[in-house]
């Protein structure tokens, strides 16, 4: 019997060899796996200078000993952690920054309480992120500062810098920011509004349960938490492979339950009248359009995102009113995007190249 | 060596891939019909109203129980935290105090806000304002 084209007979016994090995390794490394905790995230030095209920303001201490003149306040998408923009010495963007010079600052959030159910739009928007930047402006002694947002924290950050037009926001970096909500196909068939009673499930829920919004991120991908874990187990002798696998699979699953009205607001003038994008969006009666945006702006977008798809994203940059405004679309995910080795190299030298220059 | 048309290895994470991709797809294409958010949202629907029943109907027996509830140990918990957290400030505060006054300086001495970013390659400099 002839070998297949392109095998070579002669590596087998090699292959073999490794293959048992490595099969050694998983059985051992599968123990451990179940018996070590993963790395710890979030390490880099920080003070918290502001607390209230769900909202937490961390200062980083500088790693520079020279910082740009411009404190840059970032604000975490609302349904997960801060974390995921600081996970480990070496893999970490705030850390990146610190070191590039940058003040950094961020807002970070932990799970609503029961008693936060009533926190809406305008409590984010005209409360929370005014709040910040008075802190910020405070404990770093200037007035101008840089926003980043990620996700959801790019579309709280263009509804302050709408209605905030006049300052002290200084430069606008989003993330994979959605604008037209009825790109975000499967959500907006989730949020359905003939079947999908947001009323009732407020009213019954208060605050809308972390489960529920994990499993509509997975819906979107719902075999790749099996193949994840096959994946997994097939390289559960490569220690880089786990720990990163356990940074992120600790990350995706610590998401936060929303504020019931927040969350009643964002279905409703968001996924269902899409204002945003019509220019229709009002925010405790003052009206956010995109257009009323003038800073210098930076959009990064990622070329396979799955939960904020191009076609939703796109428009931010034709929509503000900025003249120094770009979009920047780099290969990756929607977390891969901002974090992991494609961040790395893609990512935050572009950040670092585009902000630097409008930081002193 | 074997290229990767004919490694077992990488035949099998090729298929797993592509199994992945085509499930993913087809469960996407099923799940944009209006059919599936009605029965979703009815399922859903279903659970959040059964769940809210069964809550209350826990919480009146606990509360007959002279029990405290879940929602209510949650509560105590969290509010235990926040005290931590405003203790830890004051620590935090405290220690600053001490430092300044052993060094004669008050607050946390931080790096000088003068910065500027590299030169770029080309002659062009970078269009941010100056202050």
């Amino acid at each position: 019997m002839n070998a297949p084209a392109g095998l070579d007979i002669a590596s087998i016994p090699e292959r073999i060899q490794s293959e048992v090995q490595r099969a050694i390794q998983r059985s051992i490394k599968g123990v451990e796996y179940f018996q070590t905790s993963g790395p710890t995230l979030g390490s880099t030095p920080k003070d918290i200078i502001h607390s209230r209920g769900t909202m937490n303001l961390y200062h980083y201490r500088p790693l520079a000993d020279e910082i740009y003149r411009i404190p840059v306040l970032i604000v975490m998408a609302t349904t997960n952690r801060g974390y995921i923009l600081d996970m480990v010495p070496g893999q970490s963007f705030i850390e990146f920054l610190l070191k590039r010079g940058y003040d950094v600052y961020m807002m970070d959030w932990t799970p609503p309480r029961p008693e936060e159910k009533s926190l809406s739009m305008e409590s984010y928007v005209l409360d929370f992120i005014p709040d910040c930047v008075r802190h910020v402006q405070q404990d770093s002694g200037e007035a101008d500062i840089s926003v980043i947002g990620y996700c959801f924290g790019g579309v709280l950050s263009l509804l302050y810098g709408s209605i905030f037009n006049d300052g002290p926001m200084k430069n606008l970096i989003c993330f994979t920011t959605p604008v037209d909500f009825r790109e975000l196909k499967l959500f907006h068939n989730f949020a359905d509004r003939r079947y999908f009673d947001v009323d009732r499930l407020v009213d019954s829920v208060g605050n809308v349960p972390p489960e529920m919004i994990l499993s509509s991120f997975e819906m979107l991908r719902p075999a790749s938490r099996v193949t994840s874990q096959v994946q997994l187990w097939e390289n559960i002798w490569n220690d880089e492979y786990v720990k990163s696998y356990r940074m992120f699979d600790r990350w995706a699953t610590d998401t936060l339950p929303l504020a019931g009205e927040y969350f009643r607001a964002i279905t409703k003038d968001l996924m269902w009248d899409n204002k945003l994008f019509n220019d229709t969006m009002t925010v405790g009666g003052r009206k956010a359009q995109l257009a009323d945006i003038k800073v210098p702006i930076l959009h990064a977008v990622a070329e396979h995102d799955h939960i904020v798809p191009y076609d939703a994203a796109k428009h931010l940059i034709t929509k503000v009113g900025s003249e120094d405004k770009e979009e920047v679309m780099l290969k990756g995910g929607h977390v891969s995007l901002v974090a992991g080795p494609n961040a790395i190299k893609r990512l935050w030298p572009k950040l670092d190249s585009w902000l630097g220059g409008r930081s002193i | 060596m074997a290229d990767k048309s004919s490694d077992p290895l990488a035949l099998w994470q090729k298929m797993m891939g592509e199994m992945e991709k085509g499930y993913n797809a087809f469960a996407n294409q099923a799940m944009s019909s209006p059919e599936f958010s009605k029965a979703m949202n009815q399922a859903s629907g279903a659970t959040a109203g059964a769940q809210k029943q069964f809550a209350e109907l826990m919480e009146k027996y606990l509360l007959n129980m002279n029990l405290p509830s879940r929602a209510q140990m949650i509560g105590v918990a969290e509010r235990l935290q926040n005290i931590e957290t405003q203790l830890n400030e004051i620590k935090a505060t405290l220690q600053q105090m001490n430092a300044g006054a052993s060094s004669g300086s008050v607050g946390v001495v931080r790096p000088p806000r003068t910065k500027r970013p590299p030169a770029p390659p080309s002659a062009a400099p970078p269009s941010g304002e100056k202050k």
